[in-house]
């Protein structure tokens, strides 16, 4: 059977509105799993913490003035399916039917930058966990 | 007749040297860019980026985009003002009195082309009709291509800070009614605008020896349309 091969056009098209927007759908494959990954309260505590933003969980440890793998227990974060994902250059919000995320790519990959989130209206989330 | 040639690098200096100051302009762009858009990331806790990265990013993309197609509306909206609008005394004006698209004859073109006239200029036809607004087509053309991209570079990175505030990410449709948008497009017109505006009316007063964009110098100012 012989492929139609793509328009050349719409390859151009498609590449230009690729790169103008940053995004990929390797980046949504690698958000997914760190968001899940994280907001699964039965994977260990010291996974979960390595998936967050050092800043993130500096400021965790700060605030309960405990290491985050003793801090993180106590968070009211609850995971869930993946409800809908929007990944943006280097920022990314994953809202899972029990919390929303808000991720940030790192050099070691993406990190959890924020978590417990809760939507306010006409204003930013508030989150129980960030810088 | 046409005039002789010195040697493509004569020729063609000025397209050379702005093509040149083009892509230095364009670094050194990429390179502040860059420098300021990991002070922010630091500032937000953030890891810095490379410079790699920076110059693939929808930030940089909007940078560069919402530039350019605020130059080419500017020469896009230029090409055809003068057409119809004139400024007495001015370089950049037609006289008084010759607006419009002017006489075959005097435009050189169909059976009044000349021997090293364009082909399609004696063509004749959709090929005559189409060369004839070429340039303006262009102009236009590529206004709107760099200020689609321009939207869709600025979408991107206007979620992306959205996200980084915590906030919601919005629609295409959404961004083009966001302030953000038109901000940026307002921003980059007022300037075009101002320009083609001031060189209008200066060239009208002031004179640079030597510049096609000038009179000559002892030209009087109610003079119109001679270059020096």
């Amino acid at each position: 059977m012989q492929r139609r091969p793509v328009p050349t056009t719409a390859l151009l098209l498609g590449s230009a509105v690729l790169l103008l927007t940053g995004c990929s759908s390797a980046q949504r494959a690698d958000v997914e799993q760190v968001a899940t990954t994280f907001a699964d309260t039965s994977v260990d505590a010291e996974t979960r913490c390595d998936l967050l933003l050092q800043a993130t969980l500096d400021s965790l440890e700060k605030e309960e003035s405990a290491p985050c793998s003793d801090a993180i227990a106590q968070l009211p974060i609850d995971g869930g399916d993946v409800q809908s994902m929007q990944v943006w250059g280097r920022d990314a919000q994953v809202r899972l039917s029990g919390d929303t995320l808000f991720l940030t790519e790192t050099h070691a990959g993406w990190r959890v930058a924020a978590a417990a989130c809760h939507a306010q209206r006409d204003a930013p989330y508030e989150c129980e966990v960030e810088p | 007749m046409s005039e002789r040639s010195r040697g493509f690098l004569r020729d063609n200096a000025l397209g050379l040297s702005f093509g040149g100051l083009f892509l230095v302009t364009l670094v050194g762009q990429a390179l502040s860019g860059a420098a300021d858009f990991n002070a922010q990331q630091v500032s937000n806790s953030l890891e810095p980026v490379t410079l790699l990265e920076y110059v693939t990013s929808s930030s940089f993309g909007v940078d560069v985009m919402e530039n350019w197609q605020s130059e080419y509306l500017q020469f896009f909206l230029y090409i055809f003002a003068t057409v119809w609008l004139v400024q007495r005394g001015s370089t950049e004006s037609k006289k008084p009195g010759e607006e419009g698209t002017e006489s075959d004859e005097k435009q050189r073109v169909g059976r009044h082309a000349q021997g090293d006239s364009p082909e399609w200029a004696r063509a004749g036809g959709w090929r005559t009709a189409l060369f004839s607004r070429s340039l303006g087509l262009l102009m236009g053309g590529l206004f709107l291509l760099t200020w689609i991209a321009s939207a869709v570079a600025g979408w991107a990175a206007y979620n992306s800070e959205q996200l980084g505030e915590r906030e919601d990410p919005v629609s295409l449709l959404g961004y083009l009614g966001e302030a953000d948008f038109w901000n940026r497009s307002f921003q980059n017109w007022q300037s075009e605008m101002l320009a083609v505006g001031s060189m209008a009316v200066f060239s009208v007063y002031l004179r640079q020896r030597g510049s096609p964009e000038s009179k000559p110098v002892g030209v009087a100012h109610a003079e119109t349309g001679q270059t020096g």
